[in-house]
């Protein structure tokens, strides 16, 4: 054989595999575009069954035992639950529960399906299940996908069994980022109810696995909003060496803290690290308190300008803090100059100044504040 | 015995408009269906309906353009406003523009339904 015959044959194999592939890849299409056609004629089927039985309830349509393990037969009642409330969906409970679906789909999770079945079950059970599987989905908190883990997690904080929250807790510092964010915006659904099992929490596990749990823990803390967090989370400000952890204290406590925040973050306010200063200059100006406006009027000198800016802009938040800002255009420190002037455009102030100047109703601070935003050469005194 | 009824179901989701076919034919009413906002503007024009229950969030025309549409051209309609939507001015825009009524979902079906009758009575 030449090498001319050679090479055709060799073109000839890889044009007869690829088409091979392609072929194959078409039919996979075909048979997967006609297994959703059938499951999706059974679950509008199933939905029209059901509601038969919502619309009348003496309605004896039968429901055959194997919906249970039907996923088109989940999807119909996941359907109707996200439509209907009150007694309609104690209606499909009862008919869920004649059905066996909670059983049928544990015992699916408890399986040794690929993870696609085993997945779904959690799926299902994450929507539909009620406290009786609430155990099932706190045994597989454990489970060795991740995906099936998040499920788990969702569906107990959908059903918000407040005894899930240790465990969740405790999975907080052993998973991935993206898992941990997860369970996360699960615990936020329990509200005030996690409040304190996540203090108790931080202070078991601070300085522990790197604290990742911990400022997670935090985060959660300041989404639910709970004012019960601010005391505990001003003891950790305090204790905790971590700057990321006290840098999610701060945070936390702009929002949850109050009044008895105003302290452990003006201390803040002196820390050697500038982004202790920074946050606790935005989350100062959160709180609101105008009692603040010197300490913030002095960082407005601070050799940072992300201190400077966040000071400014806690300044314009404040009430009167518009006078320290426009005070601070007059002074000779040109740094807290610029600050005050960027927090005054961004509050709306400098804006309401022109209108005011426009319309010759501007007062003095209009005029200083314009003065200096235009660049003339001497600000009035 | 008298004419039955006919309203217009208008709804993006098939579920909705099953659930809602379903509990209207129970109680007699003759029951059309539209799935998109263009089908249910032109049924709206063409149709003649007692009562429309309009989904807000639909492909093609949002329920408030809709019944704005009908209103322009001269054929004002009883209409339900149904919506997921969980916000005070799309409430108060339906009813100033004419919305007998507003309903959020998830909603109790029972609750609906007399709703519904109360309209078709009045």
């Amino acid at each position: 054989m030449d090498g001319t015959t050679i090479g055709l044959i060799a073109v000839g194999v890889v044009f007869g595999l690829d088409l091979f592939l392609l072929l194959g890849l078409v039919s996979l299409k075909a048979v997967h575009r006609r297994r959703m056609a059938r499951h999706d004629t059974r679950r509008a089927g199933y939905v029209a069954v059901l509601s038969r039985h919502l619309a009348y309830e003496h309605h004896t349509d039968p429901i055959g035992a194997d919906a249970g393990d039907d996923d088109a037969f989940i999807d119909a009642v996941i359907d109707l639950r996200n439509i209907v409330s009150g007694a309609d969906i104690e209606t499909l409970a009862g008919i869920v529960d004649r059905v066996g679906l909670a059983r049928k789909q544990v015992a699916r999770l408890r399986s040794r399906f690929p993870l696609g079945r085993r997945l779904r079950a959690a799926v299902s059970l994450a929507e539909i299940g009620d406290d009786s599987t609430a155990p099932v989905l706190i045994e597989h908190l454990d489970d060795r996908e991740p995906e099936v883990r998040i499920q788990c997690a969702r569906g107990l904080g959908r059903m918000r069994y407040t005894a899930a929250i240790d465990p969740i807790l405790e999975r907080l510092g052993k998973e991935q980022a993206w898992v941990r964010a997860r369970f996360a915006d699960t615990l936020v659904g329990f509200g005030a109810k996690a409040t304190w099992p996540l203090i108790a929490y931080i202070r078991v596990n601070l300085g522990h696995d790197g604290n990742v749990g911990v400022i997670e823990a935090i985060r959660v803390l300041r989404t639910i909003g709970d004012r019960d967090a601010g005391p505990p989370l001003a003891d950790v400000l305090r204790v905790s060496s971590d700057i990321e952890v006290k840098i999610a204290a701060i945070e936390a406590l702009g929002s949850v803290g109050g009044p008895l925040a105003i302290g452990p973050l003006s201390e803040s306010l002196q820390s050697p690290d500038w982004r202790l200063r920074a946050k606790a200059a935005s989350s100062l100006g959160e709180i609101g308190d105008p009692e603040v406006g010197g300490d913030l009027a002095r960082c407005l000198r601070d050799e940072n300008w992300w201190v400077r800016r966040n000071s400014a802009a806690a300044l314009a938040s404040l009430l009167g803090g518009d006078r320290i800002l426009i005070g601070a255009l007059q002074g000779v420190d040109a740094y807290a100059a610029d600050a005050a002037a960027e927090a005054l455009a961004d509050s709306g102030v400098l804006a309401t100044a022109r209108d005011r100047s426009e319309t010759g109703m501007a007062d003095e601070q209009d005029r200083i504040l314009l003065a200096y935003v235009d660049g003339r050469e001497e600000v009035p005194a | 015995m008298p004419e039955a009824k006919r309203v217009l179901v208008a709804d993006d989701s098939e579920t909705v408009t099953t659930l809602l076919v379903t509990a209207l034919e129970l109680e007699g009413y003759q029951v059309d269906t539209a799935l998109n906002g263009v089908e249910a503007y032109e049924k709206g024009i063409s149709g003649d309906f007692d009562l429309v229950i309009l989904d807000q969030l639909m492909p093609g025309l949002l329920g408030l353009e809709i019944i704005e549409r009908w209103q322009t051209e001269g054929r004002p309609m009883r209409v339900i406003m149904l919506s997921g939507v969980d916000d005070d001015r799309t409430v108060v825009h339906s009813l100033d523009l004419g919305a007998v009524d507003f309903v959020r979902k998830p909603f109790r079906l029972p609750e609906l339904m007399a709703r519904i009758r109360q309209r078709l009575l009045s």
